[in-house]
């Protein structure tokens, strides 16, 4: 009787959660696997199975190959560049001083406001009429560096890049604040009498015991630059001439301007397996203890 | 030296995240005509554009759209925050068979880009006939808010006391009094918390709105924005798009300096745990 109680009583407390989850994310989740199997503009009477079709499609497209590109170059080169500025600002900012006090009260601004507002923000500040950037080399009389920085393609994936950069390096200087203050201060002062200072101590001593935050960044890190959407569509649409796709404004452009729901769907599916490739791999780099191995 | 140079560092860095944020703010106290001759200049003083605000607010739409983000918003909540209470604390407290199945499944949710799914999930509300309306929207903000929900507060009733509620149980309340009357409230800290986190999330979101909600008059904030910034190249009214990013921004700033330091912990221990 007791028992019955208490198994009716957890079913029924999991259950709208559970229901809900299931039928709104997992199983769209599944389907999505099933559409990448299909030609399919939208109109149920024409779902056709075509198996890998889709698939053998996108590996030969050029403007996937483009997309992924630029996925990973926002990761290694503007991923990269956020996570060496993170690892600065959070070392420099360990002290109690006024400076390290009221940069803790802002760095988590850009992380807060919405994506949409950084976009617009910043598709400003490089803004060919009212822009920003622009403004300024005119004003210190360097009017020939002013540019149409989204527009033209040998600026504008890096343009994007800057407005990333500075959208996710608030929270990885909070998770590395949160590193190096979880290091015991005995550590510290051992370095200290070593004789270790600056950055001779950062590289020798709080770098290799920030591992285990490392290994949580970087798969952030991939998570975050997969997720871009849209910080691209809002800055140049991905454009000009396709510098600029991401994975997600493609996949977006193929099923909400062009039908193509089935082939759209399949790069979801690529997008997931690479994001699942990418954290594996990184799990497996970073599987042990630097700690551990010098024993 | 070292010193110097950690410094320039934190300086720089300082103005790097909030000047882009003044010159947003200064911007939307301008005339139009002055942000676009001289975008570095300072706001004039004795002739402040206020009525960019009230421009953005009525003539823009961002006014229907704040309401509209505040709807999708709380209702979201109200719907949320009790179910995942209930799914938490039965993760937290009980053993069954299944229960590190569940909770890793909900898990899983915060490992893939929800847009991954936006075509299922556009027919699968079509079919319900929820597309385009602001049910829908809840209902899918809702399901894709419970990972991350679920997940921080099953960490919090971990570590709720369990003497509490083992007396409750002896003074005869049933599980779902126990947990209504005794251990709900006690959780009461790390729900807000959570609450605050996942408003933040929902006011700001755009990719699930943007193809979930086609039209004009259920646009949310974020696609009000955005859609401006699209007309406003034929209109040029630049004063009121600077006074709407202003008015998207702002309650979110207010409601994290608020609650900053609580922000923080969640975040940390929603990453580091993860």
């Amino acid at each position: 009787m007791r028992d019955r109680s208490r198994g009716a009583f957890i079913g029924a407390f999991l259950a709208p959660a559970l229901g809900v989850y299931a039928f709104f994310v997992i199983y769209p989740f599944l389907q999505a696997v099933l559409f990448s199997t299909y030609r399919w503009r939208g109109l149920s009477q024409n779902k056709q199975f075509v198996g890998i079709e889709n698939f053998r499609n996108l590996f030969s497209d050029p403007v996937f190959w483009q997309a992924v590109k630029n996925n990973l170059w926002l990761l290694f080169v503007a991923g990269a560049i956020a996570i060496a500025i993170s690892v600065g600002v959070a070392t420099g900012a360990r002290g109690k001083s006024l400076l390290s006090r009221s940069l803790r009260g802002v760095y988590l601004f850009p992380q807060v406001i919405s994506l949409v507002v950084v976009a617009i923000l910043w598709y400003f500040v490089f803004s060919p009429e009212i822009g920003l950037l622009n403004g300024g080399l005119r004003a210190i009389g360097l009017d020939s560096l002013a540019k149409p920085w989204l527009g033209q393609p040998s600026t504008a994936l890096a343009a994007v890049g800057i407005a990333f950069v500075w959208y996710v390096s608030g929270f990885y200087v909070m998770l590395f604040a949160a590193g190096i203050q979880s290091i015991p201060s005995e550590v510290f002062e051992a370095a200290e009498l070593d004789g270790a200072h600056g950055f001779r101590r950062f590289r020798t001593v709080i770098w290799p015991m920030l591992w285990s935050v490392k290994r949580v960044a970087v798969v952030y890190m991939v998570i975050n630059v997969m997720n871009v959407f849209a910080l691209v569509l809002l800055m140049t649409r991905g454009g000009p001439d396709r510098k600029t796709e991401v994975m997600l404004t493609y996949l977006y452009e193929q099923a909400f301007t062009n039908s193509q729901f089935g082939y759209a769907t399949s790069l979801a599916v690529a997008n997931f397996v690479i994001i699942m490739a990418l954290s594996l791999g990184i799990l497996f780099y970073f599987r042990r203890s630097p700690m551990e191995a010098r024993r | 030296m070292t010193r110097a140079v950690s410094t320039t560092l934190l300086l720089l860095f300082g103005f790097a995240v909030v000047l882009p944020l003044l010159w947003v703010l200064m911007s939307s106290v301008k005339s139009g005509h002055l942000i676009v001759s001289s975008p570095w200049a300072p706001p004039d003083l004795s002739n402040l554009a206020v009525e960019n605000f009230s421009n953005a607010w009525s003539k823009a739409g961002i006014g229907r759209a704040f309401v509209n983000s505040l709807i999708a918003t709380g209702a979201t909540l109200v719907f949320l925050m009790p179910i995942s209470a209930m799914a938490a604390y039965v993760l937290a407290k009980y053993e069954f068979r299944g229960s590190k199945a569940i909770l890793a499944t909900f898990l899983g949710g915060m490992m893939f880009p929800h847009f991954l799914v936006i075509v299922p999930l556009f027919f699968l509300l079509r079919d319900l006939s929820l597309l385009d309306t602001m049910t829908g929207l809840v209902v899918v903000y809702v399901a894709y808010s419970l990972s991350f929900t679920v997940f921080v507060l099953t960490g919090f009733f971990q570590v709720l006391p369990n003497e509490l509620g083992e007396a409750a149980m002896m003074d005869g309340c049933g599980h779902a009094r126990t947990f209504w009357r005794v251990m709900l409230p006690l959780a009461r800290p790390g729900l807000l918390v959570v609450a605050i986190f996942d408003a933040i999330g929902l006011w700001n979101e755009y990719g699930l709105a943007l193809v979930l909600l086609p039209s004009a008059e259920n646009r949310t904030l974020p696609l009000g924005i955005a859609n401006l910034t699209m007309t406003q190249q034929y209109q040029s009214d630049w004063g009121a798009l600077f006074a709407g990013l202003v008015i998207v921004m702002a309650p979110v700033l207010f409601v994290y300096w608020i609650f900053r330091e609580k922000i923080h912990e969640t975040m940390l221990a929603g990453a580091l745990k993860g």
